[in-house]
């Protein structure tokens, strides 16, 4: 099958601007060059540490923030940039659940309202189908319809999450990004949505671009996995692949250092320091300023993103990426006392 | 080991304007020199409000207490002069907040900040305060520390912020260290810097109160948790013997919506329902309206904190002790199959 959605050279700057000219000193570098592909009815889960580009790569697919390069294609015809009334019913297939349910639920509309607007806006209901189409999909994510006519801030948390999350299939999307869509629910709360998105999934046919800093949570639902680091793609593969045995010098970093209940001591590998700034990334591989196997090559070569080996679904950007994925006696010399 | 903390029936209410909100009820637990106890529990169920009451640092009003002692090497607290209580929460225990910024005042250099905690507790000369202060950066792994002595706290990152916060609460090697949701606002390969940091007071014979609601750090920190519900103590017990055989049904339930994450389950467990508002608890068990355990009289009584086995406690009736009447009624399910 086709890609649904084809991402490809992407880049979002956003200007660092000064003084009173609003003069353009430099740029925060957010999305930098990432070409991603997700087919239909695929969950994708987008992992990486805070300010890598995750949500600004969402949002530039959802138009809403500009595009610097590159191309974003739904179904082989490009999103943006594409006259109003060619984008209208294009937009319809991309929708959007944000992590926080109390921002992003406007307080003076009321339920039915809030979660039929873009079917009128679209033109896919009448004004007066609003109640019976309301309940129909108030009834999908598990509430009752009696609550129609009341406002947001009378639910919580996990009521308001169900409450965006019948908004954004409303329009029956193919496509849902959601960006920390369950992070702000308590754990509780947060496997009833989990289990609710599982669901919708499969009943409406959705794919799912799925952003969390929740390891366990991308575990749970995608299918596939990308690992960004400072506006790149540094590793991508199957989910559990990629999980369990990452092999990117950043992903191992990253997954080993989410500690889990029963899970034994682990010798983690404790990276130095912070995420350089985005705005000045450094040269040669981003991760060579906090990579345990740094080369001096490293600081001066960009690492490609490619196979892993030959024609395999595992992508990794690492110079180094031979020697760690040998299960050789050296490779395993290699990683001796850097990873476990 | 002796005991260093010991807070007996901590209740605290606030008056809020649609009524008494009990945000603390009843709790008691104590913590041993050098222990790390583990306060867990969803958000709003009362673990900032126990760790802030007994510091008195809570806003009175709206706050009060309605019940409590919480007696530190032998002295209440609660009922402490404040000038005594400012010098035992300064140098005896410290805090470190989730969000640093509110801690730090953000018109001062770090270093300055640091220095001024020093010399507020121990009679140092600027020269010294100023070597201590670079030493503590130092060891709580900040680069470059000379540098961030020099810098005001907007120009460090969340994490390095964090660090400085620890490296003032460890300066004065205080007896008690409460740490509320230290890691939260971090990303995992920060937190498991900070992680590490905080293993090494294990070490120091220092004692940690740490809160938090994410059940893989207490794991790897903790040598006994205390899991809050609503506003109470719903079980203790040391970690292992807690995470394997948990008796609360609360406790169950919360480690089984996490544990299957771990796996690829096709279905998470999950907890039906939501946590009740602090002003409306239900009238008996807290946990009733979602426990798949409950029985009638579940409804209609609040079940005390049990004494269960050395150490352990759980606040629910299927906890009793199998005296002959407790017995009855019987539970539909096997509790601990
Ligand atoms: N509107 C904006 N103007 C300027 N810089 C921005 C803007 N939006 C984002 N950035 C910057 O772009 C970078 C990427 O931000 P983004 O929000 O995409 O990160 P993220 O991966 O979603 O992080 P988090 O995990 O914290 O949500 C950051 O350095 C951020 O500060
Ligand atoms: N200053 C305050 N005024 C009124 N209510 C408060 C105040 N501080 C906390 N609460 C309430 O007390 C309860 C417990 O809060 P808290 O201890 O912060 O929870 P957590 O377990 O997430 O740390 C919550 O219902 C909270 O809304
Ligand atoms: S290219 Fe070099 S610095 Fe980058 S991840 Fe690989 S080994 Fe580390
Ligand atoms: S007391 Fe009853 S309702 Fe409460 S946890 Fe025990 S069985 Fe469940
Ligand atoms: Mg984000
Ligand atoms: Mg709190």
């Amino acid at each position: 099958m086709p890609p649904l959605l084809q991402i490809h050279a992407l880049k979002t700057w956003f200007p660092i601007t000064r003084g009173i000219f609003s003069r353009t000193v430099g740029h925060v570098r957010a999305v930098d060059g990432v070409s991603l592909d997700i087919a239909p009815g695929e969950t994708v889960g987008l992992v990486g540490e805070s300010g890598c580009g995750k949500t600004t790569l969402g949002r530039t697919v959802l138009g809403l923030e500009p595009r610097k390069s590159g191309e974003i294609l739904l179904g082989g015809i490009p999103l943006w940039p594409t006259r109003h009334h060619e984008t209208l019913p294009l937009r319809r297939r991309v929708q959007m659940i944000f992590q926080d349910p109390y921002s992003s639920l406007n307080p003076r509309m009321t339920i039915q309202e809030i979660v039929t607007e873009g079917l009128l806006e679209q033109r896919l209901i009448r004004p007066r189908e609003r109640a019976d189409a309301a309940a129909r999909l108030l009834r999908e994510v598990g509430m009752e319809p009696s609550v129609l006519h009341r406002y947001p801030h009378e639910f919580s948390g996990g009521q308001r999450q169900r409450i965006s999350i019948a908004r954004a299939i409303a329009v029956r999307p193919e496509l849902v990004i959601c960006d920390e869509a369950v992070s702000a629910l308590d754990v509780s709360v947060r496997a009833q949505v989990l289990n609710l998105l599982i669901d919708l999934r499969a009943s409406h046919n959705l794919a799912y671009l799925f952003i969390s800093h929740d390891l366990g949570v991308i575990r749970h639902i995608a299918d596939r996995v990308v690992v960004m680091y400072l506006g790149v793609v540094v590793e991508t593969g199957p989910a559990s692949e990629v999980l369990d045995s990452p092999a990117h010098p950043y992903s191992r970093a990253l997954i080993s250092a989410v500690p889990v209940p029963f899970g034994e001591s682990r010798k983690r590998t404790i990276l130095k320091g912070d995420v350089p700034s985005s705005s000045h990334p450094p040269p040669g591989c981003r991760f060579h300023t906090r990579c345990p196997l740094a080369l001096p090559e490293c600081a001066v070569r960009v690492p490609v993103l490619e196979p892993i080996t030959p024609g395999s679904a595992r992508h990794v950007a690492c110079i180094r990426k031979n020697e760690i994925s040998d299960k050789s006696h050296d490779a395993k010399a290699l990683l001796q006392g850097v990873f476990q | 080991m002796s005991t260093l903390l010991d807070i007996r029936n901590l209740g605290v209410t606030f008056d809020t304007d649609e009524g008494p909100l009990k945000a603390v009820d009843n709790v008691s637990f104590s913590i041993q020199q050098g222990e790390v106890v583990g306060l867990v529990g969803e958000s709003g169920c009362g673990k900032s409000v126990t760790a802030l009451g007994l510091l008195r640092l809570i806003p009175m009003p709206p706050g009060r207490f309605t019940s409590g002692e919480v007696f530190f090497e032998g002295r209440d607290l609660l009922r402490l002069p404040t000038d005594e209580l400012r010098t035992i929460r300064g140098r005896r225990i410290s805090v470190i907040f989730q969000e640093p910024m509110s801690a730090l005042s953000p018109l001062h250099r770090v270093g300055a900040q640091l220095m001024e905690t020093l010399q507020l507790h121990l009679p140092l000369d600027k020269r010294t305060a100023w070597n201590t202060s670079v030493d503590w950066l130092n060891r709580v792994g900040l680069p470059d520390p000379e540098a961030q002595m020099r810098a005001y706290p907007y120009q460090l990152s969340g994490g390095m912020l964090q660090r400085v916060m620890i490296a003032m609460a460890l300066m004065l090697e205080p007896a008690l260290i409460i740490a509320d949701e230290p890691t939260t606002a971090l990303d995992v390969t920060i937190q498991a810097q900070i992680l590490d940091l905080l293993r090494t007071l294990k070490s120091q014979d220092a004692s940690l109160l740490l809160i938090t609601h994410d059940l893989g750090v207490v794991w790897e920190l903790c040598d006994r948790i205390v899991v809050m519900y609503a506003s109470r103590m719903v079980e203790e017990g040391p970690r292992r013997e807690l995470f394997e055989n948990p008796a609360h049904p609360y406790t169950r339930a919360l480690l089984d919506s996490v544990l299957s994450l771990t796996g690829r389950a096709d279905r998470l467990s999950t907890i039906e329902g939501q946590v009740p508002s602090p002003l409306a608890y239900p009238a008996g068990c807290r946990f009733a309206p979602r426990c798949p355990h409950a029985f009638a009289r579940c409804h209609q009584e609040q079940p005390p904190l049990y004494s269960i086995a050395d150490k352990r406690h759980s606040a629910c009736f299927l906890s009793a002790p199998k005296k002959p009447d407790l017995l009855n009624p019987c539970p539909s399910e096997p509790l601990n199959p």
